[in-house]
């Protein structure tokens, strides 16, 4: 049973770190109607700026900066904020479709000067950073899981409080205001291009802190990890969780998480040897189509937006789904 | 840099040929479909059924057309595989888009696409093997154009050139001269207003599936023809259709056209100027210039 | 359904499958060992084909320790995540000792960090090249724990130098795969070919998943090389090959072993490759040394040529046999510490099939040690988990491949040495 314990701690942990990403992305797309399609590049920039600032020097690379770890990890996030921030610069004012394929093409350039620089970033066998904090003193086994897990998780909460506060307070509404009429929002008096970028920058810190506890759980990052597919895994979880609501973002990470492997695991144990080989293909196929069905299901997801309403004698919550 | 030039075009041919259809689809229906590419998988390796077929139902026709590395059994495969790739994705939007449509938005559609894209890639993996095919193993040599600067052309590619462009001049003229034209004008314009003046509207998306569907095939076979067929070609060729698409505008057929070749030059040229390594980038710098200069594409129009 | 309800149901459900018996093997002793491969891309899948080519083949003899081997299969989808995913769940919920993998040293890097090392579970992968994990090794943070039957880059890079000086090429340009281990070769062929005098005319970058290498062989042949050296894996390796000759460039071509493949010679064309030559790691001259390539032939009726089917089928059958030698119930360490038992060359040689693994077995348990003649050498790890072996240059045939040249391990130390 220990077993059963130490893989499903180890499977939280990296559901919650992708929950974590979720989140960001909420904001920008269930609060604020941004189509980020280059997730994974602000999720990468965070995990290589905390192992590149975190790490020790290596031979002809930048770097071993050998910060200490806190230190590490908010570079990387100011990392991913930075990028975010030149990238909402030049991209924003583009709508959906648009947007999409532009910051999908950011995330394309990204990998690809990550494969491509080593001096930058060890190119295409990727970055070797520091050993996992307190490893020394808990040693790597059960335990280190366990405690790591357990901050993973007080990140993710924390970040869900901030982000229920941030919905709730004035700016949230600004930002919900904005996505569903720019020109209204405009003519009272408020700037929407400033407020999507700190909507923008702020989803992507929030990914860059995926990132770096990522890149800090498995001590590695190579261009591997910054493929568009994390991308993908990104929007699926937000689109099957709920977009717009929080908890709904949380849930659809574990969820399709939870799909992904349970399914490899499944037909590993399940399919006859003979077709062992081809899994791979139909595990694949098996993903396909748990997204599809759930689209074609609940298309507005398990635990859809909660839209409330601020005036009094309208009605107050709308039940849909919940 | 000549030879580049001209492999630009050459390469931008079946990509403007994805791109129409997309554009198409992009435009009436409203979503970005990224399981356009797996139509073209879907259509160079029925093709490549149709030519086995064909083949061995006729021997004769397995003779190449020198100097291509075409065969009259290919030639014949290419309708049916436009055909068949044309009513599946018809079908697959019956299944699946259409039900994704009624209930949900447009970014529903995104993801029910990309889900669809891997349903697709992997049963072709299954069915067909994950290793490269070929139509024909045979090597067509390239014809010299000019030795000094060294210029260098493929039978096989001029065919597809003019093929390519002989199939958009029908198009332009379906679309310019016929009621249908018309009507898909009307419906990408304003759908509610199009089918108060009488304009079918379910039928309308019926002809886009289908005519975006056989497009896509013939660009699938043209792709097979200049390169090879291998599973993951839809995912290798899905982002340089939509750079194509973007380039050139949503819902611009001329536009689709001229950013096939514009992405196709661009990746080539990209060459010149960067080293290799970056080259899968260079589509999409050029789209982040494109759109800084014009919002929505070279002849893309803003709406609502 | 409210939030908390979904999650009881989903955590039901996943206690509910993971507590369910496995039937089927009440009375036979099996034991389970972990493969996390690429089943779901191109050159991933023959890889685990010959690992359970492997397997089967020590079952015929009986199994290890009396016991029948059962390869559980995870696909790593090329995605670390999925990979990690895979090895935690096969180390915690199969309870293997012994992980075979992955392919990518992206994925075999964090498997190896946070799932084996951490686990105490033997990794042993059969071709990841990354010079990385020799710098982990060197550190002591792989607790011995890691192998690999991928010969190193060295040996391949050297032996293609040298092709190139007896052919007495001039100039040559070098076509790349662009990921950690083709960057590897290209890094270290340039320094070789410089060596022995060979100009490199352009290095170029081939970039996974491309929709066209029109380019980027436009580029090679503007620098008019006498010769293509080529660090390609088959897919692109084809596209790139086809495109190349079509465009009238030169036939000479030296080959890495990943291109050692049916698919790659049938698809390009003999006619094209008669010129063609291939380096490899080799097997040493032994009578035995066949064995691997007859069974295999038998089995799967084409030779085993692809890139990684030798070196995948030595991590499983090494992999094997140090569990054998370490005895039954073996930790993963203990595993570890019995690989120097099976690949020792002072002992009694054993070949690569059925018969060796039973005669292993009894040698082993009469306390002797073995030298294991695998498909890729007479393997031997140094103190890393690197191994090196001696080398063959190889061209294409009507049959598959056929060898042109040995190198036995001394000849290739002592040309790499005259490289310096």
């Amino acid at each position: 049973m220990i077993g059963v314990l130490s893989y499903l701690v180890f499977f939280a942990t990296t559901a919650s770190i992708l929950a974590i990403a979720v989140l960001g992305l909420n904001l920008q797309w269930g609060n604020t109607g941004l189509f980020n399609g280059g997730v994974v590049a602000f999720f990468g920039a965070g995990a290589y700026g905390t192992l590149i600032l975190g790490g020790p020097p290596q031979e002809g690379m930048v770097g071993g900066f050998a910060l200490t770890y806190p230190m590490a990890l908010l570079g990387g996030m100011a990392v991913a904020g930075v990028m975010a921030w030149i990238v909402g610069l030049l991209t924003l004012r583009l709508r959906h479709d648009y947007l999409a394929i532009a910051t999908f093409g950011v995330a394309v350039a990204f990998e690809n000067l990550m494969r491509n620089a080593e001096w930058l970033a060890g190119g295409a066998k990727g970055v070797r950073g520091f050993e996992r904090p307190f490893r020394e003193a808990i040693g790597d086994g059960f335990l280190y899981n366990l405690v790591f897990f357990v901050a993973v998780l007080l990140i993710l909460i924390a970040t869900y409080v901030f982000l229920e506060r941030l919905v709730a307070s004035p700016f949230g509404r600004l930002l919900r205001a904005i996505r569903e009429d720019e020109e209204a929002a405009q003519s009272l008096g408020k700037s929407p291009s400033r407020v999507r970028l700190t909507a923008f920058v702020t989803g992507s810190v929030i990914m860059g802190l995926a990132g770096g506890l990522y890149g800090t759980f498995y001590a590695f990052v190579s261009p591997q990890d910054v493929l568009p597919t994390l991308t993908f895994q990104v929007w699926a979880m937000l689109i099957v969780g709920g977009a717009g609501n929080n908890r709904g973002a949380v849930f659809g990470a574990f969820l399709i998480w939870g799909a992904w492997t349970i399914s490899g695991w499944a037909l590993s144990r399940f399919a006859p040897v003979e077709a062992q080989l081809y899994t791979g293909s139909v595990q694949f196929i098996l993903i396909g189509a748990v997204i599809v069905g759930m689209l074609v299901w609940r298309p507005q997801g398990l635990l859809p937006e909660r839209l409330i309403v601020s005036q009094q004698g309208s009605n107050p919550v709308n039940k849909r789904g919940e | 840099m000549i030879q580049n030039l001209i492999d630009g075009v050459l390469t931008g041919s079946y990509l403007s040929l994805g791109a129409i259809g997309l554009t198409l689809v992009m435009h009436i229906l409203r979503f970005a479909n990224f399981s356009h590419a797996e139509l073209l998988s879907l259509g160079a390796y029925s093709a490549l059924v149709f030519d086995a077929l064909m083949s061995g139902l006729v021997p004769t026709l397995a003779e190449k057309l020198a100097p291509l590395s075409l065969t009259w059994a290919l030639i014949i495969a290419i309708p049916f595989s436009m055909i068949v790739t044309g009513i599946s994705a018809l079908l697959i939007d019956k299944l699946i888009f259409r039900r994704v449509r009624e209930k949900g938005q447009e970014l529903s559609m995104v993801f029910a696409s990309f889900g669809m894209a891997l349903i697709v890639r992997n049963i072709i993996g299954l069915i067909f093997g994950l290793s490269p095919q070929l139509y024909s193993k045979d090597i067509a040599f390239a014809m010299v154009l000019s030795l000094d600067p060294l210029i260098l052309i493929k039978p096989d590619q001029v065919f597809v050139l003019v093929a390519a462009l002989i199939l958009m001049l029908i198009l332009h003229l379906v679309l310019s001269r016929t009621t249908f034209g018309y009507a898909l004008r009307a419906v990408a314009e304003n759908p509610s207003l199009a089918q108060v003046n009488g304009v079918n509207l379910p039928r309308t998306i019926m002809y886009v599936w289908l005519i975006g569907g056989a497009l896509a095939s013939v660009a699938g076979v043209f792709y097979g023809l200049s390169h090879q067929l291998i599973p993951v070609m839809g995912r290798d060729l899905v982002l340089p259709i939509f750079a194509a698409t973007i380039v050139g505008g949503i819902g611009s057929v001329y536009g689709a056209v001229l950013g096939g070749f514009i992405v196709g030059i661009a990746a080539n040229l990209a060459l010149v100027v960067l080293p290799s390594g970056y080259t899968p980038s260079v589509p999409f710098l050029l789209i982040i210039i494109v759109l800084m200069i014009r919002p929505h594409g070279l002849f893309g129009e803003a709406r609502a | 359904m409210s939030l908390t309800k979904y999650m009881w149901a989903a955590f039901g459900l996943a206690l509910a499958l993971i507590a369910q018996p496995k039937a089927g093997y009440a009375q036979d002793c099996t034991t389970k060992i972990g493969a996390v491969l690429p089943t779901s891309v191109d050159w991933g899948r023959p890889i685990a084909e010959t690992a359970q080519f492997a397997v089967d083949q020590v079952n015929a003899a009986g199994g290890v320790n009396g016991c029948q081997i059962e390869m559980v299969l995870r696909d790593t989808q090329v995605d670390p995540k999925v990979g990690v995913d895979a090895a935690k769940a096969l180390v915690d919920l199969e309870g293997v000792n012994l992980l075979l993998g992955a392919v990518s040293s992206g994925v075999s890097m964090p498997i190896l960090t946070s799932v084996t090392v951490p686990g105490g579970v033997m990794q042993m992968s059969c071709c990841s090249s990354s010079t990385a994990f020799t710098k982990l090794s060197e550190e002591g943070k792989t607790n011995g724990l890691w192998f690999r039957t991928f010969a190193t880059t060295g040996v391949q890079s050297a032996v293609a130098a040298k092709v190139a000086s007896d052919q007495g090429f001039k100039s040559i340009a070098v076509l790349y795969k662009n990921d950690d281990w083709g960057q590897d070769m290209a890094r270290l062929i340039a320094a070789d070919f410089a060596a022995v005098g060979v100009e490199v005319t352009a290095s170029v970058a081939i970039n996974d998943g491309q929709p066209s290498y029109r380019g980027e062989v436009t580029e090679a042949l503007a620098s008019q090389p006498e010769a293509l050296y080529l660090a390609l894996y088959p897919a692109e390796g084809t596209a790139a090959v086809r495109e190349w000759i079509s465009l009238g460039g030169s036939q000479k071509m030296i080959m890495a072993n990943s291109l050692k493949s049916d698919e790659f010679r049938d698809n390009v064309g003999l006619q094209y490759l008669g010129s063609a030559l291939g380096t490899d790691t080799a097997s040493p001259r032994t009578e035995s040394a066949d064995a691997f390539r007859a069974a295999y032939v038998e089995r799967f009726e084409s030779e085993p040529n692809g890139p990684g089917l030798a070196n995948s089928y030595d991590a499983a059958m090494i992999s094997l046999l140090a569990m054998q030698a370490a005895g039954e119930g073996a930790t993963g360490a203990e595993m570890a510490a019995a690989v120097p038992k099976v690949t020792d060359p002072n002992g009694t040689p054993i070949t690569a099939d059925t018969e060796g693994f039973a005669q292993a077995r009894d040698i082993l348990a009469g306390g002797g040690t073995v030298s294991y003649q695998g498909a890729t050498g007479d393997v031997r790890f140094d103190a890393n988990g690197d191994v090196s072996a001696p080398a063959v240059v190889w061209s294409f045939n009507e049959g598959g491949t056929q060898e042109v040249e040995y190198l036995s391990l001394a000849e290739v130390d002592a040309f790499i040495g005259s490289l310096k």
